[in-house]
């Protein structure tokens, strides 16, 4: 009866709101990345991929829109706590047809919108169904359209293996959220869903990669699988786990799943309900922020989580950066002479990313390098005169004590959480809340 | 001691001209300069001569630049040379003398600690960032007769960097991308080459009239854009950070209906 009523509802609705509900929607899935595979277009259809993904615009929250991120529906048979989409909730629900979603993407990707189609979709009636209909649009898309951009779509939990194998063969990247990053929250916020049921489509897409690229080897026009790898994301703040699990968690995800991405997702309070917490300083950023800094130190500064936290010391500094944070913890270390030490060496230092290091191997072949030099490579001085000689010589005579270098490198201009207990720097005004005027200048440009 | 200054023509095959003839005076390379254009003021003791561009001397720099340091440098010395600024020539030619000297020459661009190495790599990063700007921000409209059509207005210049992408990715469409400051025009036919057409005031004032869909499309997108967003987390230095706001008044998002 109840399901009779929305179908009848949805078919309604205009594309213009449909496109509203499901985007609005699918917006909480931070995923938005294009990037893991190039492929050149064939000549016969539309669309290409570039390795290193494309951004196609930049919406007002500062988070990119590369790909046209919507719900197949929202109508979901599931009651997850902290989802907008939750069975309990009253939101408007509208659901796409197949050829609505190729009918956007195309016409979205030929004006240079986007990069390609993200799809995730509320569950009806069962995973295995729901999986069916995204396949559906998907073999549309790259069949009947010949769409050759970039797809990114959901495997569901609790969906047929065989199912979530025919689309990996469509699709450039697959994701699995693991949504709670212990089983305990999982069950205390999803109650429908199931830590295993989560792992297992993740294992199989891995598995799937692997054998694909082995039969590559071998028949080079073997249809490729997955080509952009497999991503996840957690949400961070709705439970009490500390930064130190939610790290190792996402250590063992690169470690033993092979993902690409693990993306951390600071709990937006769009539901009330008890077993949520209260958040009255707004998501989790800063957070979140360094849960992201630390996620980079894994995987491109060969940091190891527990090099970074201890069960001990279960939590960032908020006031440093992790790196920071680690290499004053490691004083005996530096300084670290920038003509001799090896690359990895040089990639702890605070203040020197990926390239500049690399820049830096390549500029010291042909001469030794000064200061002067490392500031046009791109290295942050600021940061990094604390813990470098150059010629056996530091840039200032410094003191190369914790506290000295602590006090010096704090970046006051970072948003830092003062405002939870009480204290801001922020002056009094009789319109205290500020908010909305600022969403409104970025919404307008 | 005359100092030498070479007169070129602000384009890639001017600024080549320019080097073979700087090899041609067979003085030190410390005395010759290439500038673009007439000095505003001239220098006491120094020799101004002009040369036109021509396309063998041009080619012949172009292959000694690609067999001795190979294409990536010569790609990056293109791209420099692309640039708006106009110390781009002395770089250049500074930093293919310094090169063909050096006894690792595919590794020339490495020498970050010689000014005029750091400056062609600084120019050809700021007009390579600029092209993949285009790639991302670029947006087409589609005119009543099927052609998609773009405005850009690029600080350098980039038109002939971002059209082989929009050439593979779109290869069934017509489209057409204009330049409005230096007004050349990027023509893609369907299923064939693309080529560049340098602008004539007729087609600049054509009318354009965007066909049905256009509306609708721009709409849903606009619409799409707004929701997306999250606002608990709405970050306008962020969003300015990524999207710098010189890009936005040819973006369909940010157009006023």
């Amino acid at each position: 009866m109840e399901g009779e009523l929305i179908v009848q509802t949805t078919e309604n609705k205009s594309l213009m709101e449909k496109l509203g509900i499901l985007s609005d929607a699918a917006k909480y899935d931070v995923s938005c990345s294009s990037s893991g595979v190039g492929r050149r277009g064939d000549g016969t259809g539309i669309g290409n991929t570039l390795a290193a993904g494309i951004c196609h615009s930049f919406g007002a929250d500062g988070r990119c829109i590369s790909l046209l991120k919507i719900l197949f529906t929202n109508e979901c048979i599931y009651d997850c706590k902290y989802c907008i989409n939750r069975k309990s909730n009253d939101v408007p629900r509208a659901t796409f047809t197949p050829d609505e979603i190729c009918e956007l993407t195309i016409q979205f990707y030929r004006r240079n919108y986007i990069e390609g189609l993200f799809l995730s979709s509320g569950i009806v009636y069962s995973p295995t169904y729901t999986m069916e209909l995204i396949y559906e649009a998907v073999h549309k898309l790259r069949t009947l359209y010949r769409f050759q951009g970039y797809i990114h779509v959901k495997a569901i939990p609790g969906a047929d293996p065989q199912l979530i194998q025919r689309l990996g063969l469509l699709a450039d990247r697959m994701s699995v959220n693991l949504e709670l990053p212990t089983a305990e929250g999982l069950k205390k916020l999803a109650p429908n869903k199931h830590r295993k049921n989560i792992l297992s489509p993740m294992r199989q897409i891995q598995q799937g990669i692997t054998q694909n690229k082995n039969e590559l080897v071998v028949y080079r026009h073997a249809p490729s699988f997955v080509p952009a790898g497999q991503s996840t994301q957690m949400i961070v703040g709705a439970t009490p786990e500390s930064d130190y699990q939610v790290m190792m968690v996402a250590e063992n995800l690169y470690k033993k799943f092979d993902l690409k991405r693990v993306y951390y997702s600071a709990f937006v309070s769009v539901n009330e309900d008890k077993d949520l917490p209260a958040l009255p300083g707004g998501p989790p950023l800063l957070r979140e922020h360094r849960l992201y800094q630390a996620d980079w130190l894994l995987r491109f500064y060969g940091f190891e989580a527990q090099e970074l936290l201890s069960e001990s010391r279960p939590n960032f500094n908020i006031l440093l950066d992790p790196k920071a944070d680690w290499a004053l913890r490691h004083l005996e270390v530096f300084p670290v002479e920038i003509n001799r030490a090896d690359y990895h060496t040089i990639l702890r230092v605070p203040g020197i990313g990926v390239k500049s290091a690399q820049r830096i191997i390549r500029a010291r072949r042909s001469g030794n390098l000064t200061f002067d030099d490392l500031k046009k490579i791109g290295v942050t001085l600021k940061r990094a005169l604390y813990f470098i000689t150059c010629n056996g010589k530091m840039m200032y005579p410094t003191k190369l004590e914790e506290d000295y270098i602590t006090r010096n490198l704090i970046d006051r201009k970072e948003k830092l959480p003062f405002d939870k207990d009480g204290m801001t720097y922020r002056q009094l005004s009789l319109f205290d809340d500020n908010s909305e005027l600022y969403w409104k200048q970025a919404v307008s440009g | 001691m005359e100092e030498y200054y070479l007169i070129c023509e602000d384009s890639l095959e001017g600024i080549f001209t320019g080097i073979y003839d700087a090899y041609l005076m067979k003085k030190p390379h410390n005395r010759i300069h290439i500038c673009l254009g007439e000095d505003d003021n001239y220098r006491l003791f120094a020799v101004y001569q002009t040369h036109p561009p021509d396309e063998k001397k041009a080619a012949s720099v172009a292959r000694t630049v690609i067999r001795q340091f190979g294409e990536e440098t010569y790609l990056a010395i293109c791209r420099a040379l692309a640039s708006e600024k106009p110390d781009k020539a002395e770089a250049v030619y500074k930093t293919v003398a310094a090169g063909l000297a050096l006894k690792d020459k595919r590794d020339l661009m490495g020498n970050l600690s010689n000014p005029y190495i750091h400056r062609v790599f600084e120019l050809a990063r700021f007009t390579a960032n600029e092209a993949h700007y285009h790639v991302e921000f670029l947006r087409f409209k589609e005119l009543e007769n099927g052609i998609l059509y773009a405005v850009i207005g690029p600080k350098n210049n980039v038109l002939t960097f971002i059209v082989p992408h929009f050439a593979d990715r779109l290869p069934l469409e017509n489209f057409v991308i204009h330049d409005e400051i230096r007004n050349i025009f990027a023509m893609h036919p369907a299923k064939g080459e693309w080529y560049l057409v340098c602008g004539d005031e007729n087609r600049l004032q054509a009318e354009h009239a965007f066909s049905e869909g256009e509306k609708k499309y721009s709409e849903l997108f606009t619409s799409f854009f707004h929701t997306i967003a999250i606002k608990e987390r709405s970050n306008y230095g962020l969003q300015r950070n990524m999207l710098p706001i010189r890009y936005r008044r040819y973006m369909t998002e940010f157009q006023e209906k």
